[in-house]
């Protein structure tokens, strides 16, 4: 499938917008929290995106957003006259309140710790996550260090 | 002159000159001291209490040589591995204490910027000695105490033991038995029950796993160990170790050499090198203490003195390794005149460890089901055809060439 | 013997730095695993907010103590990305003879890392003589023998000094000697290989799912290199091959990790050299390199490890207002369940030692 169509195609997914090319070989798509699930499988299933490089939790003040990278390593995805392979950048945006959502780490297992880490720093649950514990923080550790309101003398007893 | 005759000169002259007269005046002395049975200057007085102090000096000769000779090797050792790793291995030895004399004394350090400068390597052995006998011995707080001490105590000790039960020549022998290298054999499989017995008490899950492996291994080369030396055992109709290098002196091959037992039963010599080897836990067999998995293996708690003792007895059975397997293949003590045979006997044993630790610094460690399934597999069919050959050597060829007339080729 | 856990680290040989692998064994077989991490954790990603664009190639230098040039130039392109710099020409080749030095270093650490993992210290003692070529290789053009900080924003720190090509040479040339006769003492080895073929297997598919990158997947066979399929600085105008390996239809093992490493450091001799034919002269900074940047970018390289990938947020100042670093050991180590399971416990080193653990980049 080359690029172009794939991206044509993306457009018809349910939730999706703001689909982009932000370079030669990624694209980049907004996508909305409810329908991110069914995207992500059919991602998974349909277009063969095998690898999760990253996913990213950013506080944006007030909501979060979380930056998905998924890339191509022997897919049907190509780019034409070019041995490079796809990625793409899905950015989701979340409540302050509700800082949840549903986890890929089913779908992908490199996504099982990203997810973890994304909740150690920055609060984000992930909903059917296997095993949601810190992963870089010790356990027992107050608050989420990478939130911008997060102050460190508040906490610094607790822990 | 034989070791024991010497020994029993210099116990006649110690008991005469030195210990008589010592217990006689002490006899004076000391009223209660005389018994009516005799005292122990009447008992020296005898053949058998000469004999009893010949023996003790013969051992304590004996155990000396050995100790020297583990200095040696470990040095030997560090020399070796260092040159193999493009190192120089250890050149200077109580640098601290050279420097701080030479201050004492007020002069500026001379040696610090020669270039060519050496010193002693050897004396390292002396200051990793000091340093261990200066550290702490610690027992941790849930260990079985007493299997704990005990240990090392069954490990070092049979290991010690070995050094005394082989002979360096026929003159040359602390001790004499029929069976001779049965006992030798004897001793050196006691040390897993000492593995083992510290591997569980140090309450270590590592040092526990370190035990039980030796155990393991201890199954998979024992019996191709013992299989293999059974053909020498039949080739030669006995255990003792003079009378086995005296049979490999009678045939000969190529040029009138004689032909040693690693000619003929040149798969029990592979067989028994290896099986050796696992004997001694040495790479690539000392899974017991893989420091990669099991940090140290069964000595993971063991600190001061006595992880120094674990290493030195390590030392200790690889030399008495290297002598068994120079009496059983390599002709023992044999080899031309005008060197002594007890040195002709430490340079056989001595090209033997230089083998070893070629082969300890080159290859890496193998695993347990690895060594299991070598020693069963491999080793075993091995050693048992070693053992059909010798009887066609010793039994059906002999007979047949008695009716047949076949020409004598053993 | 009951099942029971064992907690390996965080001071262990195993382990290459500071992180807890806790393993249940049955008897001498794992039947689980479960990896802890954070003993290292710098917070760098926290520290990153708080500091400027360029200051930044610090903390990046001392993400990973065995490769950190590819670190510190992971950022750089992506901070170039953000504001938009044009690298001088002269100055991309110089990073990509930077680059595959320090991977050359860094395969380098990793093997003499290894042998001691299987219980053979002299390998240790020479891959790391070895590796002392190259430091002071790396030394030359940046001063320093481990944190180099020589790839800035926009370009590289100063020229390369004079004669280092023929240093280079010399020393390249030493290097494919030696790699040569090593190979009868690790590769052709029978004991080497009984420790390191069939053990830590895991299919392509799998290594993908499982987030593992690099030289780990390309050792199951797949031509995967983000030098090539994403490609940066000028891996497209040299001509050299993906080094893959397989020890089956589709899956690696351990040695096959280990002889993807091998072959990497002889292509990576090929490109430094045809980097210094190709070398065309002229400046080595780009004129303008802005201090404030908006928006977001991201890129990805091949580290040393597998996927490096770091993702900027600027939101106008000079500082970044979301920096966050993608570690290829991160993942792998998350997956170390999935390959460990059914090995003997001897076998622990010898495939966590296969895949090159930096706990550096992987605790940030």
């Amino acid at each position: 499938m080359e690029i172009t169509k794939f991206m044509k195609k993306l457009s018809s997914h349910k939730g999706v917008s703001d689909v982009a090319l932000i370079r030669d070989n990624v694209v980049k798509l907004d996508l909305g929290k409810e329908d991110s699930k069914d995207f992500f499988i059919s991602l998974k299933e349909d277009y063969g995106f095998e690898h999760c490089s990253l996913i990213s939790a950013i506080d944006n003040q007030p909501q979060f957003e979380l930056v998905y990278h998924f890339s191509v390593i022997e897919g049907s995805i190509f780019i034409k006259d070019s041995p490079k392979t796809v990625m793409i950048e899905i950015h989701i945006f979340l409540e302050r309140d509700t800082p949840t959502i549903e986890s890929v780490s089913d779908l992908w297992f490199g996504a099982n710790w990203h997810e973890r880490e994304a909740y150690d720093l920055m609060g984000i649950y992930f909903l059917g996550h296997p095993d949601l514990r810190r992963v870089l923080l010790p356990e027992g550790f107050a608050g989420h260090p990478l939130r911008k309101d997060y102050v460190y003398e508040i906490h610094e007893e607790e822990w | 002159m034989s070791l024991f005759s010497f020994c029993r000169w210099m116990a006649e002259w110690t008991a005469n000159y030195m210990l008589i007269p010592v217990f006689d005046f002490q006899k004076n002395l000391f009223p209660p001291f005389s018994h009516p049975a005799g005292t122990i200057a009447d008992w020296l007085g005898t053949d058998g209490g000469l004999d009893t102090l010949a023996w003790t000096f013969a051992v304590n000769i004996a155990f000396a040589i050995g100790m020297t000779n583990l200095i040696l090797v470990i040095h030997l050792e560090r020399k070796i591995a260092a040159r193999i790793q493009d190192r120089r291995g250890p050149m200077l030895s109580f640098r601290s204490f050279r420097e701080l004399g030479e201050d004492l004394a007020g002069e500026a350090p001379s040696w610090r910027f020669k270039d060519n400068y050496s010193g002693i390597g050897i004396l390292q052995n002396m200051a990793d000695g000091i340093k261990a006998i200066t550290k702490e011995l610690i027992v941790p707080a849930k260990a079985d105490k007493f299997l704990f001490t005990m240990g090392p105590i069954i490990f070092i000790s049979s290991s010690v033991f070995l050094l005394v039960l082989f002979p360096l020549s026929d003159r040359f022998a602390a001790s004499s038995a029929p069976a001779g290298l049965m006992v030798i054999m004897a001793a050196f499989s006691i040390a897993p029950i000492g593995v083992l017995t510290s591997g569980w008490a140090s309450n270590n899950k590592y040092s526990m796993i370190g035990g039980m492996r030796s155990a393991a291994q201890l199954m998979s080369y024992e019996i191709p160990l013992l299989l293999s030396m059974a053909g020498v055992f039949l080739l030669a109709g006995s255990f003792d170790p003079v009378t086995i290098v005296e049979q490999q002196q009678e045939g000969t091959w190529l040029f009138g050499l004689p032909m040693w037992n690693f000619i003929p039963q040149f798969l029990g010599f592979i067989v028994f090198m290896i099986c050796i080897l696992a004997e001694v836990e040495r790479v690539p067999f000392d899974l017991p203490e893989a420091e990669a998995e099991l940090v140290e293996g069964w000595t993971t708690e063991y600190s001061g003195i006595r992880y120094m003792l674990f290493l030195a007895a390590e030392y200790i059975r690889g030399f008495a390794g290297a002598a068994v397997c120079t009496i059983l293949f390599l002709g023992g003590w044999a080899g031309p005149w005008p060197i002594p045979p007890e040195i002709w006997f430490l340079s056989k044993v001595y090209l033997i460890l230089i083998f070893w630790i070629f082969i300890r610094w080159t290859v890496p460690r193998i695993r347990t089901d690895q060594i299991l399934e070598l020693g069963w597999k491999k080793l075993l069919p091995l050693s048992l055809i070693n053992i059909l050959i010798v009887i066609f050597m010793v039994e059906i060829y002999p007979y047949f060439s008695d009716i047949v007339n076949l020409p004598e080729v053993f | 013997m009951a099942e029971m856990w064992i907690s390996m680290g965080p001071q262990h040989p195993m382990t290459h730095g500071l992180w807890t692998l806790k393993v249940k064994v049955d008897g001498e077989t794992i039947v689980d695993a479960d990896p802890e991490l954070g003993y290292l954790h710098r917070s760098v990603e926290k520290m990153g907010e708080r500091r400027k664009y360029f200051m930044n190639t610090t903390l990046t230098d001392r993400l990973c103590y065995a490769s950190s040039t590819t670190w510190t130039h992971c950022y750089a392109l992506s901070v170039e990305e953000l504001m938009g710099v044009e690298v001088p020409q002269r100055a991309q080749y110089i990073r990509t003879i930077m680059l595959e030095l320090q991977r050359l270093a860094s395969h380098l650490m990793w093997a003499g890392a290894y042998m001691p993992d299987l219980g053979h210290i002299t390998g240790a003692l020479y891959f790391w003589r070895d590796r002392e070529l190259f430091l002071n290789l790396l030394e030359l053009p940046s001063g320093s023998r481990l944190l180099y900080n020589y790839i800035r924003i926009g370009g590289v720190k100063r020229d390369l000094p004079d004669g280092f090509e023929e240093k280079t040479e010399r020393i390249l040339k030493l290097f494919e000697q030696r790699l040569d006769e090593y190979a009868d003492l690790f590769e052709n080895s029978k004991i080497f290989r009984m420790r390191t073929e069939d053990v830590g297997n895991f299919t392509a598919s799998q290594a993908m799912n499982l987030g593992i990158t690099g030289p780990n997947l390309r050792g199951c066979g797949t031509k995967f290199d983000l030098r090539k399929q994403d490609s940066y600085e000028i891996y497209d105008e040299i001509d050299w091959e993906i080094q893959t390996r397989e020890a089956g239809p589709g899956y690696g093992d351990c040695f096959s990790r280990y002889m993807v490493r091998i072959d990497e450091m002889k292509e990576s001799v090929k490109i430094i050299r045809e980097c210094f034919k190709k070398m065309p002269a002229g400046p080595t900074m780009a004129s303008k390199v802005p201090i404030r940047a908006s928006g977001d970018a991201f890129r990805r390289t091949e580290d040393s490890r597998g996927e490096a990938l770091m993702y900027l947020v600027g939101d106008g100042s000079d500082r970044p207002y979301r920096w966050k670093i993608k570690s290829p050991m991160f993942t792998t180590i998350s997956a170390c369940p999935h390959y460990l399971k059914g090995y003997k416990v001897a076998d622990i080193p010898s495939i966590m030692g296969s895949i090159d653990i930096c706990i550096g980049e992987t605790d940030k």
